[in-house]
């Protein structure tokens, strides 16, 4: 992962990219117990992201240095990471409200539990619910933070099944 | 009882563990674990084997599509 961190950054330097953040089960894992996962996810901004080709930029940037396209994601060191362009206010909100965390003396954007929260809400399958559960049982984030961040991304009435499913209100 | 109680509070106290690892030794140990998670969902379903995945009675299921 740290090959995966100094990567980014370099992209984010070079300008391939504006910005980038962790999100998914690898971010996810900064508050919970490991889990179980099979690629990085990244959240990414275009400097000019018209075009079908969106992520082609990166791939260039990659293959330039030895990382080759595996199935949907590039092969960064142990990972497969998956880049993916913002696609919705609140994962450009995300994106931008990262922190900064230090992954083995390497900074790394990574999306913070309570939009991971709230991304996962929007999604909704079996393993977004979990990741949910998880992230509000390690007190990451409260359910009131997460009701109001719901609320300005227009998913309160999601918000609002979840706890009356989970939380029998 | 009470032993599996204690059982219990064990398990419970190794998770609370295990999230308060750094952050690298967590995604070292998805690292460690990726593969043969990767392997077990390619894995074709216990039932195509004549193999019941209870155990108890086996059967044999219709063939079903890889699932990702």
């Amino acid at each position: 992962m740290k090959e995966v961190a100094e990567l980014l950054n370099a992209m984010r330097a070079a300008g391939v990219i504006s910005e980038y953040a962790l999100f998914g089960a690898i971010a996810q894992m900064r508050y919970t117990e490991p889990v179980a996962t099979l690629d990085a996810d990244v959240l990414v901004a275009m400097p000019s992201p018209q075009g079908l080709d969106v992520l082609r930029p990166i791939y260039e940037f990659c293959a330039a240095r030895g990382f080759r396209p595996e199935g949907e994601a590039v092969r960064i060191g142990e990972w497969p990471v998956q880049f993916i362009p913002v696609f919705s206010p609140l994962t450009e909100e995300a994106l931008y409200k990262a922190e900064t965390a230090d992954f083995e003396g390497v900074p790394l954007r990574v999306v913070g539990a309570d939009y991971l929260v709230v991304i996962a809400l929007g999604v909704g399958r079996a393993k977004d619910l979990a990741r949910i559960l998880e992230l509000l049982e390690s007190a990451s984030v409260g359910r009131d933070q997460v009701a109001r961040l719901a609320a300005r991304h227009g998913l309160t009435e999601a918000w609002r099944r979840f706890e009356a499913r989970f939380f029998n209100e | 009882m009470s032993d599996t109680l204690k059982l219990l509070e064990r398990q419970a106290t190794w998770q609370k563990c295990r999230v308060a690892l750094t952050w690298a030794e967590k995604v070292r140990m998805a690292e460690a674990v990726r593969d043969s998670v990767a392997q077990l969902r390619r894995a074709p379903p216990l039932a195509d084997s004549g193999v019941s995945a209870r155990g108890h009675h086996p059967t044999k299921l219709p063939r079903q599509g890889s699932q990702t």
